[in-house]
């Protein structure tokens, strides 16, 4: 179902469905697919999903975890209001509320996993309870409002089958489990992993990376070390243990002390290594706090004159700016390379009940790629949502210099997602600046310099507003992409 | 009747494993497991048609 064409037919009127546009990362389970028609979100179930959705929705937990807000809001579609074209096969449609800007978990930071792992054993808990349970265990049924993490898989509850097993648990460790491990117990961090691997880390890549005294860790051993062994056992026998386990008698009672163990281990880990050259950066950068008072007030300013309702903070570090922007704007992304930045701001938002900043962790000068089945199942950064308004501070002599990114390159990528623009630039009498020209060759950066930067700039994007910082070597501009 | 299976599978290994991380509470289960396995190994039991 769903075509180019249904798409071009544009967002449907509330309520009545034009065309449908079935999300290609959206089939690994064929009962149930996520579809788009415009700008809405919906989930197409087959007359088995719907059975379980029926028996799911029936239940008090749904609009418990709805109220809640742990379970992405989600509508029955009236069948009057389905073409019979578009319902192309689905016993019914369900409409879901829409999370404002999508990430995955090579975006996210130590603590935002761990808390995802931990929605996810807690949903499996309270399905158990009511005699259902979760046919998956992947951190992508998890988004983000803001900080606070959302399941949007309301298809992975099914009713539960007696005597059987948890068949999520293998996917629980290699996308949420091992991750965190490798990162707490060896400093590792999961995210390039994550971003190489959809599936995540086998028992035994997992069993490789930790070292001998791991062992000894809690979970270790079983989750991982005997994981890995009775995988690499019983890895290629074809024998119907599932049914063997039912007539032994296995219990939902045994699926939740293991849900309960795993998730006071998950709650255990912490991450590995905590400091890095940005995390004092707030405290200890180059700049006065004149200077940042001055930004904070341009960057508002330019949030009132646009009124975005995405924003991208491009090395948002501690998130000064991202919160400023926030305030004027429908929701904010708040990205930045350094994990433990990222993850100390998420930690400060989550405190503050601040809901929406999106804190990611995505370095700009190589940002998320297409993944999956024909590059497919998971998109570009810039394909999730463009931003209306990003801000560039403090970014530009650390892409230019320390990264070697063309001035020009980057103009014309930003001019590239349409978007206002609020972007510094330091001059080369900067503290930072010479510090960064220093570890270069000489005269490798000697068009790095106002007066080009500002041609370039102006080419690209008209330039309404610029203003001099206190300190004399810090200019910020606004402007808004040529035509 | 063979019921109708999630389209993740579980893995083998995975499976046996939740019953030792089970631990005191997988300990009926295993037995039970592991006898009836004995049992069809010795012929005194035959796989039920499932």
């Amino acid at each position: 179902m769903g075509s180019a064409d249904a798409r071009a037919r544009g967002p449907a009127a509330r309520g009545r469905l034009t065309g449908l546009l079935r999300d290609p990362g959206s089939f690994r389970d064929p009962d149930s697919s996520v579809l788009y028609d415009g700008e809405g979100v919906l989930r197409g179930l087959t007359e088995r999903a719907l059975a379980d959705w029926s028996a799911f929705s029936a239940t008090q937990l749904y609009p418990r975890l709805v109220e809640s807000g742990k379970l992405v809001g989600t509508q029955t579609v009236d069948r009057t209001d389905v073409a019979p074209e578009l319902a192309d096969g689905w016993a019914a449609l369900l409409r879901h509320e829409r999370i404002p800007f999508v990430s995955y978990p090579y975006e996210w930071t130590f603590r935002m996993l761990r808390d995802a792992a931990l929605l996810q054993l807690e949903l499996l808990l309270s399905a158990l309870d009511e005699d259902l349970t979760l046919k998956d265990a992947t951190p992508y049924n998890v988004q983000w409002r803001g900080t606070e993490p959302v399941f949007i898989d309301v298809g992975s509850f099914e009713r539960l089958r007696p005597g059987e097993a948890w068949a999520g648990y293998r996917q629980f460790c290699m996308l949420f489990l091992y991750p965190l491990l490798v990162r707490a117990l060896r400093g590792v961090p999961f995210q390039p992993w994550l971003r190489g691997s959809i599936d995540g880390i086998t028992p035994e890549e997992c069993r490789r990376l930790l070292a001998g005294r791991d062992l000894r860790r809690r979970g270790v051993f079983a989750h991982v070390y005997l994981h890995a062994k009775l995988e690499r056992r019983y890895g290629d026998r074809r024998r119907d243990l599932k049914r063997e386990l039912r007539s032994a008698g296995f219990s939902k009672e045994l699926i939740r002390v293991n849900v309960r163990k795993l998730e006071r281990l998950v709650r255990s880990l912490e991450p590995r290594h905590e400091e890095s050259a940005w995390t004092t950066y707030g405290a200890v950068n180059t700049y006065s706090e004149a200077d940042a008072e001055g930004k904070a007030a341009f960057v508002q300013a330019a949030a009132e004159a646009t009124r975005p309702r995405l924003v991208w903070d491009i090395g948002c570090n501690d998130g000064r700016y991202s919160r400023v922007a926030a305030g004027a704007s429908e929701y904010v992304l708040a990205i930045d390379a350094d994990e433990r930045v990222v993850d100390r701001l998420y930690r400060a938002l989550r405190a503050e009940g601040i809901r929406n900043i999106l804190p990611l962790v995505v370095d700009v000068a190589d940002p998320s790629p297409a993944l999956g089945w024909r590059n497919r199942e998971r998109r570009t950064l810039s394909e999730r949502g463009r931003p209306d308004l990003t801000l560039c501070l403090a970014l530009v002599h650390h892409l230019a210099i320390t990264r070697n990114v063309p001035i020009r390159e980057l103009l014309d990528w930003l001019r590239s997602l349409g978007t206002a623009l609020v972007i510094e630039f330091a001059t080369p009498e900067d503290a930072m600046v010479e510090r960064l020209l220093a570890a270069k060759p000489e005269g490798l950066h000697s068009d790095y310099a106002r007066e080009p930067f500002e041609r370039a700039l102006g080419s690209a994007f008209a330039v309404e507003r610029s203003e001099e910082l206190s300190s004399g070597t810090r200019v910020l501009y606004f402007a808004r992409p040529r035509p | 009747m063979s019921a109708i299976l999630g389209y993740l599978d579980p893995g083998t290994g995975s499976l046996i494993l939740q019953l030792i991380a089970g631990g005191a509470a997988a300990v009926a289960v295993t037995g039970k497991l592991y006898w009836g396995r004995l049992m069809r190994v010795l012929g005194v039991r035959r796989r039920e048609d499932d």
